[in-house]
């Protein structure tokens, strides 16, 4: 079907993106401002891209930046790739969804700001999950998330590397499906994420690729007591996504890796986009690219909404 | 595996006329984990008592559940009969059938049924109890009373008179506060410096109390028992232990037109100065911003003239560190200037009574400097503008306070006696003279108040009129008053020689950054919040530091004396023990699990939670994790809801014991 | 629902209160000798903020057919501020819950002090009587039959091949 697919930009955009972000990593690394630096270089497939650690000027030479860029490589600086941290100070490549989990892992406590330094990158947008890599950004496989983003160019960045050029508005599909299912009524929802929960296969990638899951001990792996069952059965998995969705509100910081890696194809974005639209109407609360001091559900105003406790 | 010991209680009748107690008993020895159940007539009596006692070792119990009325009744009751019994007291559930069941359900076997269910959600839990040993921790007995005014006096005299070290801090130079302003007090007229210089001098007298004048509060840290304080002495520029007092420095002192605040700026002081007579301790402080020697280098007069030498230009400040175990926060109140509006002031402006620009429009503390036979004026009753005497003053009150719309929704407390006061003290001295009130409501419950401010308006003549004051304005030598009598729904207008303006009590300059240094909580107005209104009124959520005085809210003399021995209790409570024994149902951070994220420690109450750091034996840093202070946690278990991980448990109500309950569903 | 349906099942509810409050208010509800429905079981917590919205769901799974969430009135929590943050914590859960497809109607918060024993018996009663007109809670129970994903036989080719199975 590509002849209906539109380049959404013109190609060269990544190129010159990575030739900044080659000369600033190769720059960074030379001075010994840092000791590695976390980006993308190609990946096996073609078109595709994948996470790498580069630590000499040579290795700088390798980093890439194209729509295949989806990881969200903040995951890199959480507690359980220790060794990375270990080097020293690190340079880390970020899109705007990215620098949001960055700020909120230094919110956490998990980052110290001036152990990294940012690299922000201009983004047009990345593929859909099960997007062809080798067919150009368009309108028809660009990710959900990225159609209607706040952050193209993220600001609080060390460094912004790359320029964004003039993009046509995109319908905001996830909020379209937002609002088909909140027009629903119960049942029809619950059954729409049971068809959805059934299939879950507990292989918990969506915990492995989310910056934000990084308790030593998920409460899903506890047994004394067991909360949220184990198994892969329909209970046990709706209880484990309603519980991850709740442990997320207020973090979250809608990179929708999590759907991104889901081999079972569940929407998972849309659990995290409504708990954030929810937490906006509430308490204003957005995933900023700033770090902050508490976040919703850590604060409280005396005035908050209590509309529905009796 | 478990060997719980079920109980069941009659209550006499109160729960056997609903429940059927004895199948209650007999299902609940089928439950898994239970070896040991039956019912009886009254537990919580002696025999009662025994009888759990004897099952206890007779049965070998690890549990018990006893069934009977609400544990707000009589937990402690069976927890201290299971602990005498050898069975560690937290091991003890109550499983509420009387409030929750009997009394409340008449069909006997729906009552029975849900009794039955309650007994087994209470073994269940009982099932996952640990044993949990009352937290000891070591008390320091020293306190810090912040503020030396007559509550900050009061609270350290009786804390003293305990025999405990007390360290008062005052700002001022002197200790005193607003009381030491005063002329007479309500509602006897006794003159105020009278009853309070003698406890003053006690205080500097005191053998157990630190006095530390012209000095702030410059860090605490720490908590309940155990805080370390460090005080800054500011340099007063007089070395006190050569100082005699004779007051020829301050005589010969060239610069002698300063203002003085003690006189509310009606008044002149020197630059190096004692803000009244009276003042404790006696000894001057160089005013550093006006003297001349500061400012230019020139002059000195006051060193060459001092016999001891005690003048001392080269004067540093101090910092004091003390070891305190409890703290009494005592820093009092301050009237609002509300000619202007301050920075970050709650209330707006009221232009329109021109305080500020007419001289003539003075406040309440004014008035009393006025009055004082020590004040500027000798105690003479006159006019700021030509020194005449009023013959009709105008007192308005509420001049800021109960006006949500200007910024203050509060009663100020003590301005309706004292204005009835300012009437009478005016009329004792201007015996031609007429006083004017213009009020909405008289507030004055106290004892012999209504009768004080009944005096004011049935003996000593002063006009009452209910209602409002618009504004004032200049009109050659009189202020013309513009109000209203709503009582008879006329407009009045006065011309005053003098107007007192009865303005809003607020809580002294820099009450918020005090507070912030403290750990404690303070409402939008910067008063301190106590922990509980009704209950608690002088105690601070934050353990160890407690409230006395107008710094909490308004209050009058009597009020502030008894909540400053009321404070000074609760030390006493803390220190008459060598260890504090606090609930074991606190919360505690599994060091293995944390993954340092605080989130908990954004969320305590109490601020218990620190980040605490892990080292290897080299001494490297590891890593950090959450820790709580079992001294301060108020045992909420808002941390655990909060930590995605369950890091951090609260002893007591862990989630096993609460799943258990569920489960039994 | 029809309107003419006599379903009389006796819900179970459980509910969430605090210590100092709405477990006083019941208390109070008792010494008064009020009467109300006995379909409610309470866990007592110290504090809401204590009330993790596992263990609603935990409840819901284990068969609650309404689950009530109940503390001191907000200013009023015994440590402080735990009652407003278990107020943000639930606003946002329920949210959660509705969306995933859990009538909220079976969910409900309150404000009951240790004064108001009477609300405490007007709130339970209230609740069992609307959950009495409702069915009984199915969804969290209809799962617990179900086994791993793959049970479900959801296409053609996987009907056809398992009825190939001889």
């Amino acid at each position: 079907m590509n002849q209906t697919m539109t380049p959404l930009v013109d190609p060269r955009i990544w190129d010159e993106t990575t030739a900044a972000l080659r000369a600033a990593a190769a720059k960074l690394l030379t001075d010994g401002t840092v000791a590695a630096v976390v980006g993308y270089v190609a990946g096996r497939r073609s078109g595709s891209a994948m996470p790498a650690i580069v630590s000499t000027a040579a290795e700088a030479e390798t980093l890439i930046f194209s729509p295949s860029c989806t990881n969200n490589l903040s995951l890199y600086l959480t507690r359980s790739k220790k060794s990375i941290g270990a080097r020293g100070k690190l340079a880390v490549m970020v899109k705007g969804c990215d620098l949001r989990a960055l700020a909120g892992l230094i919110s956490e406590n998990q980052l110290q700001r001036d152990q990294v330094v940012i690299l922000g990158l201009a983004c047009p947008g990345v593929y859909a999950a099960a997007a062809d890599r080798r067919q150009p950004l368009s309108a028809e496989n660009i990710a959900g998330k990225c159609r209607e983003c706040s952050v193209r160019t993220p600001e609080n960045v060390d460094q912004l590397l790359g320029r964004l050029p003039e993009l046509p508005p995109l319908e905001d599909s996830e909020a379209a499906e937002l609002a088909r299912l909140e027009a629903l009524t119960p049942p029809e929802r619950w059954g729409f994420w049971n068809g959805h929960f059934s299939r879950c296969i507990r292989c918990l990638a969506c915990r492995q690729v989310c910056p934000f899951c990084f308790c030593e001990q998920c409460l899903c792996d506890r047994n004394r007591p067991q909360g949220v069952e184990g198994s892969p059965r329909p209970a046990g998995n709706t209880a484990w996504h309603i519980v991850r969705a709740m442990h997320l509100a207020g973090r979250c910081a809608g990179c929708a890796e999590c759907e991104s890696a889901c081999p079972m194809e569940i929407p998972l974005n849309l659990l995290n986009r409504k708990m954030a639209q929810e937490l906006k109407e509430l308490y204003g609360y957005e995933s900023g690219t700033e770090a902050q001091e508490k976040g919703p559900l850590t604060s409280y105003d005396e005035k908050d909404d209590q509309s529905f406790i009796k | 595996m478990s060997r719980i010991g079920v109980f069941v209680c009659h209550c006499g009748e109160n729960i056997s006329r609903t429940v059927d107690v004895e199948a209650v008993a007999a299902d609940a020895g089928r439950l898994p984990g239970v070896a040991f159940a039956c019912d009886y007539k009254y537990m919580c009596s002696d025999p009662g008592q025994n009888l759990l006692k004897k099952a206890i070792a007779e049965h070998r119990l690890d549990g018990v559940v006893v069934a009977a009325c609400s544990p707000r009744m009589h937990e402690k009751t069976f927890r201290k009969a299971a602990e005498s019994a050898g069975l560690n007291a937290y091991r003890c559930e109550m499983a509420n059938i009387r409030e929750h069941c009997s009394w409340v359900h008449e069909d006997r076997s729906e009552a029975t049924a849900k009794a039955g269910a309650i007994v087994a959600m209470l073994a269940a839990r009982v099932s996952r109890n640990k044993s949990l040993a009352a937290i000891t921790v070591p008390v320091t007995k020293r306190a810090l009373v912040i503020g030396g005014g007559i509550a900050g006096i009061q609270a350290a005299l009786d804390i003293a008179d305990c025999g405990h070290d007390v360290v008062l801090v005052e700002r001022d130079p002197s200790i005193g506060g607003h009381m030491a302003q005063l002329s007479e007090t309500f509602p006897t007229l006794d003159c105020s410096q009278c009853i309070m210089t003698p406890k003053m001098v006690d205080v500097a007298n005191h053998p157990k109390i630190t006095l530390h004048t012209y000095s702030e509060i410059e860090q605490v840290d720490g908590y309940i028992g155990n805080f370390s304080v460090k005080i800054r002495k500011k340099a007063r520029s007089v070395d006190m232990s050569k100082c005699t007092g004779c007051g020829v420095c301050m005589a010969k002192c060239p610069q002698k037109k300063i203002p003085n605040a003690f006189d509310c700026d009606r008044g002149l002081r020197p630059a190096i100065y004692v803000p009244f007579p009276q003042a404790v301790p006696n000894t001057p402080v160089i005013d550093r911003e006006n003297c001349t020697f500061f400012k230019s280098g020139k002059c000195g007069l006051c060193a060459k003239v001092c016999g001891p030498g005690a003048v001392d230009y080269a004067q540093q400040d101090e910092i004091v560190l003390e070891s305190i175990g409890a703290i009494v926060v005592a820093t009092g109140f301050d009237l609002y200037d509300i000619g202007k509006k301050p920075a970050g002031s709650a209330i707006e402006g009221y232009g329109e009574f021109g305080y500020g620009t007419l001289p003539d429009v003075i406040d309440g503390m004014t008035f009393e400097r006025l009055a004082s036979a020590s004040g500027p004026t000798g105690g003479r009753i006159v006019r700021p503008s030509d020194g005449k005497e009023p013959k009709e003053v105008v007192f308005i009150q509420c001049v800021g306070s109960r006006a949500r719309e200007k910024g203050i929704s509060y009663c100020s407390k003590i301005c309706c006696m004292y204005t009835a006061k300012h009437t009478m003290l005016y009329k004792h001295k201007v015996h031609d003279g007429q006083a004017y009130v213009f009020f909405m409501d008289a507030r004055t419950p106290g004892k012999g108040y209504d009768e004080f401010w009944r005096r004011a308006v049935e003996e000593e003549d002063a006009a009452y009129i209910r209602g409002m004051v618009s504004r004032l304005y200049q009109k050659g030598e009189k202020i013309v008053v513009m109000g209203s009598d709503i009582s008879v729904g006329v407009r009045v207008e006065i011309e005053a020689d003098l107007v007192v303006l009865a303005t809003a009590v607020q809580p002294r300059q820099g009450a918020d950054s005090l507070a912030q240094k403290l750990g404690i909580s303070y409402d939008k107005y910067n008063f301190y919040s106590e922990a509980h209104a009704k209950l608690r009124p002088v105690e601070c959520a934050t353990a160890g530091i407690y409230l006395a005085g107008a710094c909490q809210g308004p209050k009058d003399i009597p009020e502030s004396v008894s909540q400053a021995s009321a404070a000074a209790a609760k030390v006493m409570t803390l220190f008459s023990r060598a260890q504090m024994e606090r609930d074991p149902m606190v919360a505690r951070v599994n060091e293995r699990l944390c993954a340092a994220c605080l989130a908990c420690k954004k969320v305590c109450p109490y601020g218990a939670i620190e980040e605490k750091e892990i080292r290897d034996r080299q001494g490297n840093l590891v890593r950090t994790v959450a820790s709580v202070n079992p001294g301060v946690c108020g045992g909420c278990g808002t941390c655990q809801a909060t930590c995605p991980s369950k890091s951090v448990e609260l002893d007591g109500y862990t989630d096993e014991q609460i799943m258990a309950m569920i489960e039994t569903l | 629902m029809h309107p003419t349906k006599q379903h009389q099942f006796e819900p179970k509810i459980v509910a969430f209160v605090c210590t100092w409050c709405t477990y006083a208010g019941a208390d109070l509800a008792g010494t008064s000798r009020l009467q109300y429905p006995s379909n409610v079981r309470v866990v007592k917590f110290p504090c809401t903020g204590r009330i993790d919205p596992l263990f609603i769901l935990r409840a819901f799974q284990k068969g609650a057919d309404g689950v009530l969430v109940s503390g001191c009135h907000p200013g009023d929590c015994h440590y402080m501020a735990g009652n407003f943050h278990a107020r943000r914590r639930f606003a946002a859960f329920r949210h959660l819950l509705d969306f995933v497809g859990v009538d909220l109607k079976r969910l409900l918060f309150s404000w009951v002090s240790a004064a108001e024993g009477g609300k405490w018996v007007e709130v339970v009663t209230e609740f069992t009587e609307s959950l009495k007109t409702m069915e009984p809670m199915k969804e969290f129970r209809a799962l617990e039959g179900q086994e791993h994903w793959s049970s479900l036989i959801d296409t053609p080719e996987l009907q056809e091949s398992y009825d190939a199975i001889p």
